[in-house]
């Protein structure tokens, strides 16, 4: 049987048409598509519906810094403060903005220039997470923007390793890369070695590939609630 | 050699002789995976040891995703049915022991996993005179290492297969690497079967064949073989 658990995303898990959720715990999910069209949105979502039955979210920030990440997100209107203790941030990007940003616990400042470090991080926080709670939720938010600063294979390889810890763990995991950014070859790989894909293009969500489950297209919007799936 | 049936798709893979190399190919989530979990298991119900090379999830992902499908590998692996090569754990930095029958190498050391090929060929052909050796996938295996060292890989672990009488099972994710790689592989392998989503196509020295397949949750069922 397969465990699986809410998206956060309205009227997506009535499409997997299972009551309790859409993806199945203890995968990981790339989301991809062109530009703009509301993976982070998407990411903010996944987590947020952690917090609210309390797992605890890793989420690894490389396009947005801490500051800017808590910023979009309260645009929506919701409340990540209340639920700070559950949200491990790994913020791979603040530093070499040379943004300052002040420390406090959950936060680790990495760089997009150190995979390694991103890597040392990652273990870290799972060791704090694993510590509290045998499952949780985890964003990796771009991989297209950790491909920008290093090898993409390179990237692959450190993706691989995110995977194996992740699961290994007992996460359930979401990362998002734009469509065409890097050599089809590396799409190709991220393709085969995530377990399922969801594809946004502006209009359209679709399930690509989903664990115990076909292929399935639905219309979406992004509204000041989020995105919504018809 | 005779042919012989390869329990659980005897109709399928009907030119497959022992010490023979089979290639799955297809783009990315066509139950590639899946149908290595398949042959592993038929084999196993049929009292053929396997060797299984878990190179894209680890070996505890491996017995998770089969129990998706009912199939449980524990037992086989308890009495040593099953040699499990995990090239993952390990290279993650998590912290794991070597059993009996599941050793830990790593995607980025081949030497490494050539070694423990010949341990586990040796042990199974010593176990039974027909055994399986599933390599899943090449995928990783790309992403650690340069084209030219997978394929001399390939070379050695053909030839390994072979000398033991074991039929042999590779994937390929199509399109990872420069079609130059790609056709190389090919050449190398002595059945070849493509998958897309909706059709598995097999292509043998004697001719090609073709069936309709659908993923459903007791595996992978074709119908419909032509050719």
């Amino acid at each position: 049987m397969i465990v699986r658990i809410a998206s956060g995303i309205p009227g997506l898990d009535e499409l997997i048409g299972e009551e309790r959720g859409s993806l199945a715990e203890n995968t990981v999910t790339l989301v991809y598509g062109p530009p703009k069209v509301g993976k982070s949105i998407f990411c903010y979502q996944f987590a947020y519906e952690g917090f609210r039955s309390d797992e605890p979210c890793l989420y690894i920030s490389a396009d947005y810094g801490l500051n800017e990440l808590e910023r979009s997100i309260s645009n929506f209107g919701w409340k990540f403060d209340e639920y700070r203790e559950n949200f491990y941030i790994i913020d791979a990007i603040s530093t070499i903005s040379g943004l300052e940003v002040e420390s406090r616990d959950n936060y680790f400042p990495s760089s997009v220039h150190n995979p390694t470090d991103i890597m040392v991080k990652l273990g870290m926080a799972i060791r704090q997470i694993a510590s509290k709670s045998h499952r949780f939720r985890s964003v990796l938010d771009s991989l297209t923007t950790l491909m920008a600063f290093n090898d993409e294979l390179l990237i692959v390889r450190v993706l691989t390793v995110y995977i194996m810890r992740i699961k290994e763990s007992g996460g359930t995991a979401i990362v998002t890369y734009t469509e065409g950014s890097a050599d089809s070859k590396v799409e190709n790989m991220l393709k085969a070695i995530v377990d399922n894909i969801i594809h946004l293009d502006g209009e359209k969500l679709t399930i690509e590939a989903m664990v115990g489950s076909g292929k399935i297209t639905a219309s979406y919007n992004i509204t000041s609630n989020g995105m919504i799936v018809e | 050699m005779k042919s012989y049936d390869v329990i659980g798709f005897e109709d399928l893979l009907g030119d497959v002789t022992p010490g023979d190399l089979i290639l799955i190919y297809g783009p990315p989530k066509v139950g590639k995976s899946i149908f290595c979990y398949q042959f592993l298991y038929s084999g196993l119900k049929g009292s053929e040891p396997c060797l299984y090379i878990a190179a894209d999830y680890g070996s505890r992902q491996l017995e998770q995703r089969m129990m998706e499908f009912n199939w449980f590998l524990q037992p086989h692996i308890q009495n040593g049915e099953v040699y499990i090569i995990d090239l993952l754990t390990r290279l993650a930095g998590i912290k794991v022991e070597d059993s009996a029958s599941v050793k830990f190498s790593s995607a980025q050391n081949l030497a490494d996993l050539m070694v423990k090929v010949g341990v586990g060929t040796r042990e199974l052909f010593r176990k039974s005179s027909k055994f399986r050796a599933v390599l899943d996938s090449l995928t990783i295996i790309f992403a650690f290492n340069p084209p030219n060292l997978v394929l001399r890989l390939m070379k050695a672990y053909k030839t390994r297969v072979s000398e033991a009488n074991g039929i042999g099972l590779v994937v390929h994710t199509t399109g990872t690497v420069e079609p130059q790689f790609e056709s190389s592989l090919m050449e190398l392998v002595d059945l070849k079967i493509f998958f897309d989503g909706e059709n598995i196509q097999v292509e043998s020295s004697t001719g090609k064949r073709s069936a309709k397949y659908t993923i459903t949750s007791e595996g992978i069922k074709y119908w419909g073989l032509e050719g």
